[in-house]
């Protein structure tokens, strides 16, 4: 488990923690980028109002007054003084304080007072000075235009200059009147959301708040559209502070001389309400958080739990440990990986248990193979008058074959037999055999006796569910014949030894007589044959596994080529160990190691008498 | 799926049994009764193999007809080699009726099996072999068999 200590559990709380985190921080952001755009809108909507309508207000409040006073600049163009007339109708309005006449030449070189009224005496006296000033002040605006708006310097009066023309003296007159616009002023003082400012071209503040009056809000704002060619009468804009904060602008243009109104609202003010929802969505964050941490580890705790079952049924399954059953009731994958995890625990354990059966068998039959491998005589021997040699080779562990000689006195007796099937039972067979033959070949009887007391033995130990073919023969050093005896096997081959080509016609099979298979039934008689054997001739004893042997491709060697080998072999009637060695160098060159499909026995015995 | 296919059809008081496959240790006889018939009938020509827990089996199958008459017919060379070997496997109550000699040509390679036909290749004691066989191209075939021992069982 080393490298694995971030467990699924955590993963699990990571990936939802994560997840949620990112889902609400996205949202955060996506809702104050709106709300924020939304309420600099709101903003600006609002201000600009509030602006355009006091901009309207204004202008119409200064057209109103230079409409009225109308009559009071007509009288003195006619009287040269203000008549008792005007007098009157100046006493009635409300918001002149005084207005003073100055004359000049067109090219405004050289004022002249020329006359002055007041509402109040000394009203006039103590603005004069500042009234010239301005009038000074505003020479070249003038020349361009007929009406100018300024300010006095000590308090908050405007100057409403209106240009008119003495026809007869070809000189221009200068009507300064000195407005008292309180209620507009209040307006201006008393703004509680945002700041307004009524201003001229210049970005002097004529009306705003306490203390403004007089300087210039270009010193406070970078107003970027006094100073733009392009005059709109109303719009917005985001400028900047003295102090860098960002304020949002709105403006609307009088249009009365060069007056504007102002509006003015610190951004961070404006949006002041994004910062509450920024604080309170970071509370719902933390809240939300803590809520998917919660459940993340209960779900996690439920799914882990099952899984950590799992795991440390793996870690016994890895100590070797099948015999158990994990408990998970679950009704989803991990439910379903429980059972089969139950079901490859005891299907492993099974396989163990018929594993180590299959040893335990293997190493049985091992021990019965080296048990059968004392049943078979030397491959080589000679006994008196013959040479005898053979071969034998097993299908599997242990065969069903066997083969056996030996000499009892005058006699030399030769055992071939091939019980029903191979392997294990028919191995055990075979011992039956030779153990009964062990005792037979004392008893000094004839091959067809011989095959009589065998069978009772195979018949009492088989209870005729496994049988054998046999063929004894008996070879009499005296009389140089050969008495056997056959059970329905495999005929041996007599090779005559003679000057002609041996064919496969020269082959002669031992078949004169024949009899049932051992363990067929119990009684039954053996007759025997007998047969004169030469000098030199030679006779091939075999099982029925040799045609089947197969090569490679599974093709049976046959009985056309298992002829064949055998006249081959004995061409020049070698010796037996030789034939031995010639036949089986040919069936195995065929064969190409393929394994067998059924037991493969043979032997060749030579007369060399 | 058997490997023996077994098809009975009775004819009057004769059995027909037609055999195709392998008769092994597999096999199982008891399906197909023999009790009761007089005329047995074999036709064996199907058959492609026996081993010899498939002998022991069909000995007792035969044997269970002991008082029929039986006949084999059209016997390949696996059933005439067990005839001939094995004591019981044609019972004294059967006859072979024809049976098939393998012949070859060994430049050619060319093999036929030629049926023999009882009464007119072989009789009782003795066989008479078609006096030339050949093959498609005309070459005269030998038979492949050890003559000795594959008509034993004609001579017994």
């Amino acid at each position: 488990m080393a490298g694995r200590q971030f467990s699924i559990r955590y993963k699990i709380l990571v990936l939802m923690t994560a997840i949620t985190s990112v889902a609400l921080v996205s949202f955060v952001f996506m809702a104050s980028k709106i709300f924020r755009e939304d309420k600099m809108a709101y903003v600006f909507d609002s201000t600009s109002n509030l602006s355009g309508t006091l901009a309207w207000q204004i202008k119409n409040q200064l057209n109103s007054i230079l409409i009225s006073s109308k009559p009071l600049f007509d009288d003195y163009l006619q009287q040269r003084e203000f008549s008792s007339v005007s007098q009157i109708f100046f006493k009635n309005d409300q918001f002149l304080d005084a207005v003073f006449v100055y004359e000049s030449d067109k090219e405004i070189s050289q004022l002249e007072k020329k006359s002055v009224i007041e509402k109040t005496s000394g009203v006039a006296d103590e603005a004069e000075l500042d009234v010239f000033s301005q009038l000074n002040l505003n020479r070249n605006l003038l020349t361009k235009t007929d009406k100018v708006i300024a300010q006095l310097s000590k308090d908050s009066r405007l100057i409403l200059i209106q240009k008119a023309e003495n026809k007869e003296s070809q000189k221009l007159l200068f009507f300064v009147m000195l407005l008292r616009l309180s209620e507009i002023e209040e307006m201006f003082k008393n703004s509680l959301a945002q700041k307004l400012y009524l201003i001229d071209g210049q970005g002097r503040i004529l009306f705003g708040a306490e203390g403004d009056q007089g300087q210039k809000l270009t010193n406070q704002i970078q107003l970027r559209f006094l100073s733009s060619p392009q005059k709109l009468a109303q719009s917005v804009e985001v400028a900047e502070d003295s102090k860098k904060q960002q304020v949002l602008v709105s403006y609307s243009r009088v249009g009365f001389s060069d007056l504007y109104v102002v509006s003015t609202v610190l951004q961070k003010n404006a949006l002041s309400a994004l910062d509450v929802l920024l604080r309170k969505s970071f509370i719902f964050f933390i809240l939300l958080i803590s809520l998917t941490v919660m459940v993340s580890l209960l779900a996690s705790s439920q799914l882990t739990k099952s899984l950590t079952t799992l795991f440390e049924a793996t870690k016994k399954v890895a100590l070797g440990q099948f015999n158990f059953q994990v408990n998970i009731k679950s009704n989803d994958e991990i439910g379903t990986l429980a059972d089969n995890f139950n079901l490859m625990a005891s299907e492993v354990s099974r396989l163990l248990g018929q594993t180590a059966e299959k040893a335990r068998m293997e190493n049985e039959l091992k021990t019965a193979q080296t048990v059968q491998e004392t049943l078979f005589p030397q491959t080589y021997s000679q006994l008196g008058p013959l040479e005898v040699a053979g071969f034998y080779e097993p299908a599997s562990e242990c065969g069903g074959d066997w083969w056996h000689y030996c000499q009892v006195g005058t006699k030399i007796f030769f055992w071939i037999g091939d019980a029903t099937g191979h392997g294990a039972p028919s191995a055990l067979l075979t011992s039956a055999a030779k153990s009964a033959s062990s005792i037979i070949e004392r008893l000094n009887v004839t091959p067809g006796q011989a095959m009589e007391l065998l069978n009772r033995c195979i018949y009492d130990v088989s209870r005729g569910r496994l049988m054998m073919t046999f063929f004894i023969g008996a070879y009499d050093v005296n009389t140089k014949e050969l008495s056997y005896s056959n059970a329905s096997h495999e005929a041996p081959f007599l090779i005559k030894k003679s000057e002609e080509v041996l064919k496969k016609k020269s082959l002669i099979p031992l078949n004169e007589v024949n009899n049932p298979r051992l363990g067929q039934a119990r009684d039954t008689k053996y007759a025997e044959s007998k047969i004169q054997i030469d000098a030199g001739d030679l006779v091939f004893f075999y099982t029925d596994g040799i045609p089947d042997i197969r090569n490679g491709g599974d093709e049976a060697w046959g009985e056309r080529e298992f002829i064949k080998s055998i006249v081959n072999s004995n061409k020049d009637y070698p010796s037996a160990q030789d034939s031995v060695k010639r036949f089986s160098t040919s069936f195995q060159d065929y064969r190409q190691g393929s394994t067998l499909v059924d037991d493969v026995t043979f032997f060749v015995v030579k007369s060399l008498e | 799926m058997s490997k023996l296919e077994v098809k009975m059809n009775k004819t009057g008081d004769q059995l027909n049994v037609q055999m195709t496959g392998i008769i092994d240790e597999d096999v199982d006889f008891t399906q197909f009764n023999l009790v009761g018939n007089q005329k047995i009938q074999l036709n064996l020509n199907g058959i492609r193999s026996i081993n010899s827990c498939g002998i022991r089996e069909w000995i007792k199958w035969i044997g269970s007809a002991a008082g029929a008459a039986i006949v084999y017919d059209q016997c390949p060379k696996v059933i005439v080699d067990q005839i001939n070997m094995v004591d019981g496997f044609l019972p004294s109550n059967a006859k072979v009726n024809s049976f098939f000699v393998p012949y070859y040509n060994d430049e050619s390679g060319s093999e036929k099996n030629v049926l023999f036909r009882y009464g007119t290749e072989f009789k009782e004691g003795s066989v008479q072999p078609p006096p030339d066989v050949k093959d498609d191209q005309g070459q005269v075939m030998e038979m492949d068999v050890i003559e000795s021992k594959y008509f034993k069982f004609i001579k017994k």
